[in-house]
């Protein structure tokens, strides 16, 4: 599904050059859970919002089910995002002034050619993550474990092939966390493709396969048994 | 999409109110004052738009080329113009319309009015909105008059006036006249708002011949009507080449007369504004409300841009979701054309609400009419939507073009990079830079304009009373002197006399030029002076200073005055000068004058006096130099004077009443005051001031809302530097130190770019006047000491409240 080969990105300022990622090769099928890992500031992030397509290699190529993304535009990348993708954030990102009906409605907002009802699918997402009750309520009127659960009820509602999750449990108690970790898991037992980036040993264990990063440079693909 | 612009837009104010109440607030003040300044300019330059000929008819104006006189164009010309332009050019299409005085009876009641003595197809040639009767033959029969549906009701009760009998009283008579037509009340906007009109007739002009054909005299209005600009043009190539035909040598052998007055045709619409001060002063006023408008769209740049910062994280969000830059755009964009709306709607209810209060401010009859200003309106709404969409481009792009990996990636919130900062700041220095130049102007303005109304005017205007209905056709010499008589022998009087040199009355004004013995006696070269003829007591009672020789005396018979009498060949008559005639005939000092013989409308004079120059007229009017001339029982075209002490103006005017109901039961009782007849000139100033005034104000609100906005943006954004400071040890005045100083350099930067403006703004209005004060340093202190005050009060509540914030609840903010 996703081939990152030879990919770099390189960050120019003024008097430094960083190398955020050097020459990453991943290749990532359908149906896996991969969990990323690495200290602090080793490219994790760089990794998987150049896998969300919101930040581009400075060299190398991206395949997305044979369709190079790398040479694509602006406005066809995000119709790629619109139509593939879902992003699951640390710190949640809920837009504050929409409720959080609203906020899950924005995974729609911005499909072409989306079927079906729209109300219908909002609410499907919402049953599935247990957040239908505060349909709505304003992001801040919830507790952290119930924001991260819109989050992800916003990500999963277009359906989408790839879904991205930035440390989705850094900033949660354990047992909240535990509650996103078991959401995940469930996704992709029926069907969908997940790349979490984790601090979390024991969350990383759940995935099906573990990334190890340091400086830069992918260290590690290991498989894991479940 | 539609949904999801609408749901933005409520939320900015249901969840946001502080920001959302700020920008609406802003921009409703400034579309406001839009609007109103709008309505005003469409007003004033609105005038005979009720005419459908409009666009065809010229005025005919004149020009003077007389040394001594402004060269302005008079709109008007001698009363035998239009004869003697057909006589030249019979293709031509012409009326006339002369204003007279005119008394109508009804009962036993007197009043008096203006009648326009016009050609009888005056209706028909400006196609003048009828309520009865047939425009075409209402005024051709001399025993009719025509009425407006306001002097219908006035007199009869009722619009239904066709048929009924009017008396009238003019120079012609008393009469009874048959109401033939009855034409709608023309709108305010009018120069033509006639109330009553009779035909000019053959009769009527035979009883001018002195003055019918006199070249050089201003007494009617005379309009024609061409088909295209360009037969327009044709004539006004010919006028002076007939002009001189025309003179021939009435100015003097050898003098061509359009080297002394041209004739000038102006299109009727341009007729109201034709004085250029005053056209001058409405460009102004549009050009206040244009600012306004884009002081408040400034304000909603920078809003909108400020909070672009804090919408960021929202944008990232929408583009990892998928979000075109373009739809984003749209996005905001349909925000901004909400937002506009809906200050469109608020700022036109403002206007609504004041409106009131404008027309008294500024002394208009300003009105809203949907049924009729819808168009208008919705023009007014496309450039304010336009205008709007424009400005809210720039946070849109900004927006729109934030990355999401960085914005994610970063706890701060961004604020819109050092470009951002600095057109920030560029906006609010803008806006400050007009608020300190309208403080600066303003404070000119008052000061020059209390100026005009206290300033020494050469006589004494206080405790002055002017009987106008002295000069009524109708009053005889019995009552006139009757009247003085009766009004000496009252309580209180302290004098009485009558002239015709009125202060603050244009109505008669006589200039001729006067020759020494040994001068070139030309129009072109010799000084011209404003004459007067004034009765006995008259200087004595006004106050104009002696300077040299003596006032006029009834007892020295040389005194009295030729005029209105024939003189007998080789007479000599004393008349009395003012100072600036002694100047303009070359006498060194106003002793040197007196004694000196002059040539003076065909007759020599004796200079027996020197007086004082006195401002009758207008500020802004250079004082004429005067002659004046004694006659022991004025008749020609004067007023009575009434000096009082120790009583109330109002008693005064009822006893003048009384003995005027005495002597002249028939005539209306008209009186004023000097100060009334001289405030009609300041009231205008003070008018267009106070509506300046207005505008300044609301754009100085406007800047204050801006710098809210941005302290508070910029406040909740150092929240956190705050607390870090605080904790590092700094003390809360010296937060509040660095976040309000912060906000003081683009209000001195702002002082700096305003002053050199406001200086040459001001010198400029202030050239119009005759009389005007000094540019003081202080209204420019002033102003930025305003602008500083109103700076620190906007910032310096906001950054108390942030400076007194615990440091650990402000390095907790997000």
């Amino acid at each position: 599904m996703i081939e990152l080969q030879n990919v770099s990105r390189l960050y120019r300022s003024d008097e430094i050059e960083t190398t955020a990622l050097h020459n990453i090769n991943l290749t990532i099928r359908q149906g896996e859970f991969v969990a990323i890992m690495g200290p602090s500031g080793c490219g994790k992030s760089t990794l998987l919002n150049t896998l969300g397509t919101i930040d581009r290699p400075t060299s190398g190529a991206y395949l997305f089910n044979g369709v190079d993304l790398a040479k694509l535009s602006e406005a066809k990348l995000a119709q790629h995002r619109a139509r593939h993708l879902g992003f699951i954030f640390q710190s949640f990102n809920l837009v504050d002034d929409l409720t959080i009906y609203e906020n899950i409605e924005l995974g729609l907002l911005y499909r072409q050619g989306q079927k079906g009802s729209r109300r219908q699918a909002i609410e499907t997402a919402m049953d599935r993550v247990g957040i239908a009750h505060r349909a709505r309520h304003f992001p801040h009127q919830l507790s952290g474990g119930q924001q991260q659960r819109a989050a992800i009820a916003r990500a999963i509602v277009g359906n989408p092939d790839l879904i991205l999750a930035d440390e989705p449990t850094g900033n949660l108690d354990t047992e909240n966390g535990a509650q996103v970790m078991d959401i995940l898991k469930g996704l992709n037992a029926s069907g969908a493709t997940i790349i979490m980036v984790t601090h979390s040993p024991s969350h990383a264990d759940q995935a099906s396969r573990r990334v190890d990063i340091l400086d830069g440079q992918l260290v590690a693909s290991v498989a894991q048994m479940l | 999409m539609l949904r999801s612009v609408l749901i933005a837009f409520w939320r900015s104010f249901t969840r946001h109110p502080l920001y959302g109440g700020l920008n609406l607030l802003g921009l409703s003040l400034g579309i406001a004052v839009f609007i109103a300044l709008s309505l005003l300019v469409r007003f004033e330059t609105g005038y005979e738009t009720w005419s459908p000929e409009r666009a065809k008819i010229y005025t005919v104006g004149t020009r003077y080329f007389f040394p001594g006189m402004t060269d302005e164009v008079r709109i008007g010309g001698m009363g035998g113009l239009t004869e003697e332009l057909k006589a030249s050019y019979p293709q031509l299409v012409t009326v006339r319309d002369w204003s007279n005085p005119v008394t109508v009876h009804k009962g036993s009641e007197v009043y008096s009015e203006q009648i326009e003595l016009v050609d009888p197809e005056f209706l028909t040639f400006f196609g003048m909105p009828m309520r009865a009767g047939d425009a075409a033959t209402a005024l051709n029969d001399p025993g009719s008059v025509v009425i407006s549906e306001e002097k219908a009701r006035k007199y009869f009760g009722t619009v239904d006036a066709v048929g009924k009998t009017l008396t009238l009283s003019d120079a012609e008579g008393r009469k009874p006249y048959v109401v033939s037509a009855v034409i709608r009340d023309l709108p305010e906007n009018s120069d033509l708002k006639s109330g009553l009109l009779r035909r000019l007739t053959p009769q009527r002009t035979a009883m001018e011949t002195d003055t019918w054909h006199h070249w050089g005299s201003v007494q009617l209005w005379a309009f024609l009507k061409f088909d295209t600009p360009a037969q327009a043009h044709a004539l006004q190539a010919q006028l002076d080449a007939f002009t001189d035909r025309q003179v021939g040598n009435n100015f003097g052998p050898g003098v061509k007369g359009s080297s002394l007055m041209k004739l000038v045709l102006v299109p009727l619409a341009d007729v109201h504004l034709i004085d250029p001060k005053q056209k001058a002063a409405i460009v102004t006023l549009g050009l206040v409300g244009v600012v306004a408008l884009v002081l408040a769209l400034i304000n909603y740049v920078n809003l909108a841009t400020a909070r672009a910062g804090l919408r960021a994280r929202e944008v990232a969000v929408r583009k990892t979701l998928g979000a075109r830059p373009s739809a984003l755009r749209l996005q905001f964009l349909g925000e901004a054309l909400l937002t506009l709306l809906l200050a469109f709607i608020v700022g036109l209810s403002l206007v609504e609400l004041t409106l009131p209060l404008i027309n008294a401010a500024g002394g208009l009859s300003l009105a809203l009419d949907y049924t009729k200003d819808g168009i208008w309106l919705a023009g007014l709404l496309g450039v304010v939507l336009l205008a709007g969409l424009v400005a809210a481009l720039y946070p849109a792009f900004a927006l729109s073009a934030f990355k999401p990996a960085q914005v994610l990636a970063s706890s701060r919130t961004p604020a819109g990079g050092r470009l951002g900062m600095r057109l920030r700041e560029g906006l609010v220095i803008l806006q400050f830079a007009a608020v300190v130049m309208a403080f600066t102007l303003m404070l000119g303005f008052i000061k020059q304009i209390e100026h005009i109304q206290s300033a020494d005017l050469g006589f004494k205007r206080d405790g002055l009373l002017l009987v106008n209905s002295i000069r009524d056709v109708n009053i005889n010499a019995a009552q006139r002197e009757g009247f003085q008589a009766a009004v000496r022998a009252l309580p209180n009087v302290t004098a009485v006399s009558i002239a015709n040199a009125i202060p603050g009355d244009q109505n008669t004004v006589n200039n001729s030029n006067i020759v020494l013995p040994g001068q070139r006696d030309k129009l072109t070269e010799s000084p011209t002076v404003n004459w007067s003829v004034v009765g006995p007591g008259y200087f004595d009672l006004i106050g104009i200073k002696l300077l040299a020789g003596r006032y006029f005396d009834p007892r020295f018979a040389e005194d009295q005055t030729w005029v209105g009498d024939k003189a007998e060949p080789g007479r000599v008559t004393n008349v009395v000068v003012s100072r600036l005639t002694v100047q303009r005939l070359g006498f060194k000092t106003p002793q040197a004058a007196v004694g000196q013989t002059a040539r003076f409308s065909d007759h020599t004079v004796r200079i027996v006096g020197v007086v004082e120059d006195a401002r009758f007229y207008h500020p802004s009017e250079p004082i004429p130099a005067k002659l004046y001339m004694f006659d022991a029982h004025v008749a020609y075209a004067a007023v009575g004077f009434v000096r009082y002490a120790g009583v109330s103006e109002s008693v005064m005017r009822e006893r003048l009443r009384k003995v005027w109901r005495q002597v002249a039961p028939d005539v209306p009782f008209e009186v004023t005051s000097a100060y009334e007849n001289l405030d009609k000139y300041y009231k205008p100033e003070r008018d267009r001031s106070n509506l300046f005034g207005v505008g300044a104000g609301v754009a100085a609100l406007i800047g204050c809302i801006g710098l809210y906005g941005m302290a508070a943006f910029n406040t909740s954004r150092r929240a956190r530097e705050i607390g870090l400071r605080k904790v590092l040890g700094a003390s809360r005045g010296q937060v509040v130190r660095l976040l309000t100083l912060q906000f003081l350099r683009p209000v001195l930067i702002a002082s700096v770019i305003a002053w050199p403006l406001a200086w040459l703004a001001l010198g400029q209005w202030l050239s119009q006047f005759d009389d005007a004060i000094g540019i003081s340093p202080l209204f420019f202190l002033i102003a930025t000491a305003a602008a500083l005050a109103i700076a620190l009060g906007t910032v310096g509540g906001l950054a108390l409240s942030s400076a007194s914030t615990e440091p650990g609840k402000a390095l907790r903010h997000q």
